[in-house]
């Protein structure tokens, strides 16, 4: 097993080290096998299997370092790479999470000399942005990140007083919230960052120490040593990724990565290939999700018509109705092995079991999730007509849904149903202690047993779900998830604020791939415009919505009037706009303006572009200030690029940018590498010491100080472009109707930041484009059709079912005070109106809405609210149970 | 004393003969001294027999609770106050309600005039310079600060925050008081020492559920002590269970308790039930700047999370 | 009183704590059987009636995490 985290969790035999498949002896490992698993006749089989498109994630390869003789990472054991590092502070890694020195080393000698490091270095862009040493010139675009990380969390580790550093060229923090955390590193944190790229690496003579030698940023010599050093090592495609996409004749971009275009980023050069993840490039886990949404999205879209042709539809065991009936509580003890049963008496712990009230039937397991031992429960459940479970097992987050099956298979309410966890809360944790392991598995089963006692079958709420979709937003983004959801065989409105659709990409003049944006634009715009199933209310915005997942009703208003329309999902793709900048004379001079505005001269071919002899850019216009403390990802990249473009249409033109950290990610790393060379000369400032910009004599004067020579330089520039930020629309109006989150910045909160970037916590409502982060073309279409991809999850379904688990109100004693209604975040509480028939102005709950969570049970003063399968009986008596004498 | 009583008559009769109102909630004067009690006046004849004076601390907040009719209610600072709570949580609506508000100086403690007279008390006058306290064969004059009830002592809020009538200009509101001395002085003891000093208070409880009774705060159909299905807390007079009482009945009222007092008037015992609820108060003042009671435009500090709540008070 | 042993009931969200409290097992980390761990939807729906029960019913100390 590779990883902790490995799906399906289970073990397989390396052929090539076995002994017993080597050399014919051995077989240790199935004489020991409790549930004769081992089968050493297991062969490799082929297999053809008929599809309709292909998906690669087959991801990337940690560029190995060992080729550097300069780092010495063979050599010396206190030199790790970050992903090693990673390992180091993980719980389950190898040292506990505990941070110690020569984590390589197997020889005694070291091993008597390990410490806790105090002093740690991260050098950046080990194996990334380098063509001398290494082939790959592209930027691996997550290390930055991860090294700040791994130093915030060592630093948590092993004390304050641990002295963290990082030497990097470029700190590259473009992803969402990634500036604040950077930020608070160097702020909060005290980790230093030293700009500054490390040629060598020597070990101290007679220590394992580590010196370095470096120039800092002032152009001093410095010589330090470190306990510890991580190679923050860059992402590269495997050898194995390459022979793939040649068998399957794919092109593959300069840098060994899936070659896509920024109109289809997901899209291979061979139809019915998609790609998504560190094989399209150097990404992290956001993105990558994005990714494999968007790719399931296009995958799925020429599969449409052929959808749910292979599916089949389980049978389904009428319900016994128990209500009324005596609990007859069945529990089963599972030994998982020997996981529990070696720590555990499971025997002792039945046998207890058996004689505690209600409890009918008990047994010992040898693993309670085995195939045979739930058709067996369910032959127990009818045999002994039992009406309560209680499984004595694992963790009933990853298992009570099997268990529930099973009950469902027996014709029980799934909610008749309790585990105890008595492997990770107990035999896991109290190895040492068998003896008061058993005890406290005695507890927990007597516990669960009296939970389980008073368990009710609960009604899930089935909704029908109406499958007309909505977005919000008809800039690139709300285009593409309209055009997906369409393709997906959907009825789709998209409604736009402005008279015209595109968003931002009207302004934008080519893509950073050289793709000319207003061609591909109005190819989409036509495209959609042409599709029946997709309706376009332009000058419309929204004036009400009302509903839940399924069942939207939403009160659009134009001009004139107003229509309802139903709908079942809702995608917000709403944009956001270009910060009018408030520095460096911008509005002063008609030559000071913003990099849309020089896009705009490049569509119109404005004739001064000819003439211009310097042309200066400032990058950071309004962004990674206090008042904006976050990257707008693209502005780097689209500077770069129109450097580039100014230079090809006049090479003798001087063009300067002004930088803080170049953040030209991912492969975009070529086009700085090809300005660098096409003689675009790039000058760093700091934000305590912004350019100068004065005008005097009809002159643009830009003043700056140059980081090489440490000299003042004055420019007389003929065009001055500020790269302006990206700001978000705020939409407090709509973040209400939908009852969606946003942060500091006016941005909307996704459901979860790494695993959940296109949908919002609240169900049935999605998220994609600007209003999400700044982002480029090609991301946000990726966005928009993973937006898509998820509420066709949902849209595909004509009913769905909400969780029994949720709050219920006993109308007789309730107050009306409206606690409930003040403190539940999804709105789940009403009064009921003044049409009720009974009850009028108590509370009551809509199922649909609750998410279960108890706030307003909690809060209820009268005892009136009641969450079931967690009520206030059941807790209760859990707790008496614990108290009770085993 | 005198011109408000004449000014809550002359209202009063007013709102009933323009039929503005069904009724009028304010004060009688009661069967024993120091003791008035909350009346209903329906007609001019009922009117006649209001009263005003430093007697009247029973919160009439607690008798709105539900009521269909539209009321004329008399309320001092802290009464207008719960007034607006129960606005917040739907116990009366703000359109049956005309609130004659009464700016107060404090209300008296029967206990301590009883203490400082030394003798069974007869009657009790109100006179400008003091309390002229009559009983066998005794008469003597009181300061009336020596013998205000403590929340009153230290109250800043004497001014009615909602009203639709006031019978009078608005006192001085009450400047540099100190109002949390005592729940410091608790906060600074050894666990010890606290269990001690709440063993020591609660002592002399007998489960009579006066102070719940008389308090605004305490209108569930179905109190948590009543119930039984589930139990929440014993019926006995087990220490255990009266202290399980009181610690729920003061989280019950946490970030909406006024400090009217009427819990500790209520008590038989002399109790001093403040205990609680002054430390949930405060905590609410100082961790989220809330006084419970003061805008009809915001309900109660804990029926809502903001994302800048202050955390360190959970971890 | 040397070897006295405390009774913790807590109180674990189920979304967070009681996932990381798993995760403790995982990663066979080892902890003292002093704790009874009672799982609960969200720290949200606790309330201060079951600390008190918890008390009342002996244990010495509560832990609400989540």
């Amino acid at each position: 097993m590779e990883y902790a985290q490995a799906v399906p969790l289970k073990y397989a035999i390396n052929p090539d080290e076995c002994i017993y498949l080597q050399k014919g002896k051995c077989g240790n490992c199935k004489d020991v096998c409790p549930a004769d698993a081992i089968d050493y006749e297991q062969k490799e089989i082929r297999k053809t299997i008929n599809v309709g498109s292909i998906i690669l994630s087959s991801g990337f390869t940690p560029f190995d370092p060992s080729k550097f003789d300069n780092y010495q990472y063979a050599m010396y054991p206190n030199v790790v790479t970050s992903m090693e590092f990673e390992r180091i502070l993980s719980a389950s890694g190898p040292t506990h999470g505990h941070v110690l020195t020569r984590p390589k080393s197997s020889k005694k000698k070291d091993a008597e000399n390990v410490k806790t490091p105090k002093k740690i270095a991260w050098l950046q862009c080990v194996g990334s942005r380098d063509m001398n040493r290494c082939d790959n010139a592209h930027c691996s675009s997550v290390c930055c990140m991860y090294a700040i990380k791994e130093a915030v969390i060592a630093k948590e580790h092993v004390g304050d007083d641990l002295d963290c550093t990082i030497f990097f060229m470029d700190m590259r923090t473009h992803g969402k919230d990634f500036e604040r955390y950077y930020d608070a590193a160097r702020e909060k944190h005290g980790i230093r960052f030293e700009r500054s790229r490390i040629h060598t690496i020597t070990e101290v003579p007679g220590t394992k120490d580590l010196s370095v030698r470096y120039a800092n940023e002032k152009g001093e010599l410095r010589n330090e040593v470190f306990d510890m050093i991580v190679l923050s090592i860059g992402l590269e495609s495997s050898k194995q990724n390459i022979e793939l996409a040649n068998k399957l004749g794919l092109d593959l971009t300069p840098q060994n990565f899936c070659k896509t275009s920024t109109f289809e980023p997901v899209a291979t050069s061979r139809e019915g290939i998609f790609v998504c993840g560190a094989f399209q490039g150097p990404k992290d886990i956001p993105q990558s999700v994005v990714d494999a949404s968007a790719a399931a999205e296009a995958a799925g879209a020429i599969l449409a018509q052929a959808r749910n042709t292979l599916t089949r539809s389980p049978e389904v065991v009428p319900e016994t109705n128990v209500i009324g009936e005596r609990p007859r509580i069945g529990v089963f003890v599972c030994r998982c092995g020997s996981n529990i049963a070696g720590i555990v008496d499971v025997l002792a712990v039945a046998e207890y079991a058996s004689k505690l009230p209600y409890v009918e039937f008990s047994t010992d397991n040898l693993y309670a999730c085995s195939q045979d031992t739930q058709d067996n429960m369910v032959q127990l459940i009818k045999e002994k007509n039992l009406n309560r479970i209680v499984v004595a097992a694992c963790t009933p987050k990853t298992h009570e849904p099997l268990f529930q099956e099973t009950l469902l298979n027996s014709g029980l309410n799934k909610y008749l149903f309790e585990m105890a966890n008595i492997r990770n809360h107990d035999s896991w944790v109290h190895k040492n202690n068998p003896e008061l392991a058993t005890k406290k598995a005695k507890d927990l089963v007597r516990s669960a047993v009296s939970k389980v006692a008073l368990a009710a079958p609960l009604a899930e709420a089935e909704l029908e779900v109406n499958q007309t979709a909505m977005v919000i937003g008809g800039g690139i983004s709300g285009i593409t998830t309209a055009k997906s959801l369409a393709m997906q065989g959907f009825r789709t409105h998209l409604i736009e604020r402005s008279g015209q659709l595109g968003g931002q990409a009207l302004n934008l003049y080519h893509t950073s791939s050289n793709e000319d944006v207003q061609e591909k634009l109005s190819a989409m715009i036509q495209d959609i415009e042409r599709n029946k199933k997709i309706t376009i209310h332009l000058n419309t915005e929204l004036s009400s919505v009302e509903g839940f997942v399924g069942n939207f009703k939403t009160t659009l208003s134009s001009k004139k009037k107003k229509k309802v329309l139903e709908h079942g999902v809702a995608v917000i793709a709403t944009g956001a706009v270009p910060f009018q900048p408030d520095e460096y004379c911008f509005g002063q001079d008609s030559r000071i303006i913003t990099s849309l505005d020089l896009d705009k001269k490049f569509m119109t071919n404005d004739p001064m572009l000819q003439d211009l002899v310097n042309a200066v850019f400032i990058q950071c216009v309004g962004s990674r200030e206090p008042d904006r403390p976050y990257c707008s990802r693209v502005c780097c990249t689209h500077s770069v690029h129109n450097a580039l473009e100014l230079k090809k249409r006049n090479p003798k033109m001087n063009v300067y940018i002004l930088y803080r950290d170049i953040r030209t990610y991912g492969e975009r790393e070529i086009l700085y590498k090809e300005a660098r060379a096409a003689g675009v000369i790039f000058i760093r400032y700091s934000v305590n010491q912004k350019p100068g910009v004065v005008l005097s004599d009809g002159k643009i004067l830009v003043t700056a100080t140059d980081h090489v020579l440490g000299r003042l330089v004055e420019i007389e520039a003929d065009l001055l472009t500020l790269a302006s930020s990206i700001v978000p629309y705020k939409d407090e109006k709509l973040a209400k109707f939908f009852k969606v989150p946003m942060n500091d910045d006016g941005f909307f909160v996704e459901r979860h930041a790494k695993l959940g970037p296109v949908e919002f916590a609240t169900a049935g409502v999605f998220l994609c484009g600007l209003a999400h982060y700044p982002k480029p073309i090609d991301e946000s279409i990726a966005q928009g059709q993973a937006a898509a991809s998820r509420a066709v999850t949902l849209l595909s379904q004509k009913t769905i079912h909400t969780s029994g688990t949720v709050a219920k109100v006993n109308p007789a004693i309730c107050s009306s005070c409206g606690v409930c209604l003040s403190i539940c975040p999804y709105s789940a509480p009403s009064y009921l109106d003044e049409k009720a028939r009974m009850f009028r102005g108590k509370a009551q709950i809509n199922p649909v809405l609750c998410k279960g969570c108890g706030l307003c049970v909690a809060s209820c003063r009268s005892g009136a609210l009641h969450l079931q399968g967690f009520d206030n009986d059941q807790i209760f008596s859990q707790i008496y149970a614990l108290s009770e004498a085993g | 004393m005198l011109a408000y009583i004449t000014k809550i008559k002359e209202i009063s009769d007013r709102l009933l003969k323009e039929q503005k109102v069904d009724l009028i909630i304010g004060f009688r004067k009661g069967t024993i001294p120091m003791m008035n009690e909350p009346c209903f006046a329906k007609t001019a004849s009922d009117v006649k027999n209001l009263v005003w004076d430093s007697n009247c601390g029973i919160n009439l907040a607690n008798y709105l609770t539900n009521r269909k009719e539209k009321i004329g209610v008399i309320a001092k600072g802290c009464d207008a106050r719960n007034i607006v709570t129960h606005i917040l949580e739907n116990k009366i609506s703000r359109e049956q309600l005309v609130i004659i508000g009464v700016p107060c100086k404090g209300m008296i403690d029967r206990r301590k005039v009883s203490a400082a007279s030394g003798c069974e008390v007869a009657e009790v006058l109100e006179k400008p310079d003091g309390i002229v306290v009559k009983g066998p064969g005794v008469e003597k004059t009181i300061k009336k600060v020596d013998v205000l009830q403590d929340n009153c002592a230290i109250c800043i809020h004497r001014n009615p925050v909602i009203s639709d009538e006031m019978v009078a200009d608005p006192v001085e509101e009450q400047k540099g008081v100190d109002r949390y001395e005592d729940v410091r002085r608790v906060e600074a003891m050894s666990p010890e020492e606290k269990w001690k000093y709440f063993e020591e208070l609660l002592s002399p409880c007998i489960r009579c559920y006066a102070c719940r009774n008389a308090c605004p705060l305490c209108y569930c159909p179905t109190c948590f002590v009543d119930e039984s299905k589930p139990q929440w807390v014993g019926k006995t007079l087990d220490p255990i269970d009266t202290r399980t009482f009181h610690f729920l009945r003061a989280y019950h009222c946490a970030g909406r308790c006024t400090d009217c007092g009427s819990c500790v008037r209520a008590c038989p015992m002399g109790i001093d039930v403040r205990a609680f609820t002054k430390k949930l108060e405060k905590d609410a003042l100082e961790f989220f700047g809330w006084e419970a009671g003061m805008s009809l435009n915001e309900r109660p500090t804990l029926d809502t999370f903001k994302p800048d709540d202050p955390d360190h008070l959970i971890k | 009183m040397s070897d006295w042993e405390p009774k913790i009931v807590s109180f674990l969200c189920n979304w967070c704590s009681y996932g990381a409290a798993d995760l403790t097992g995982v990663s066979r980390m080892q902890y003292p059987p002093n704790i009874r761990i009672v799982r609960i939807p969200c720290t949200g729906r606790m309330s201060p009636k079951f600390a008190l029960a918890a008390l009342r019913e002996g244990a010495d100390a509560v832990w609400v995490s989540g």
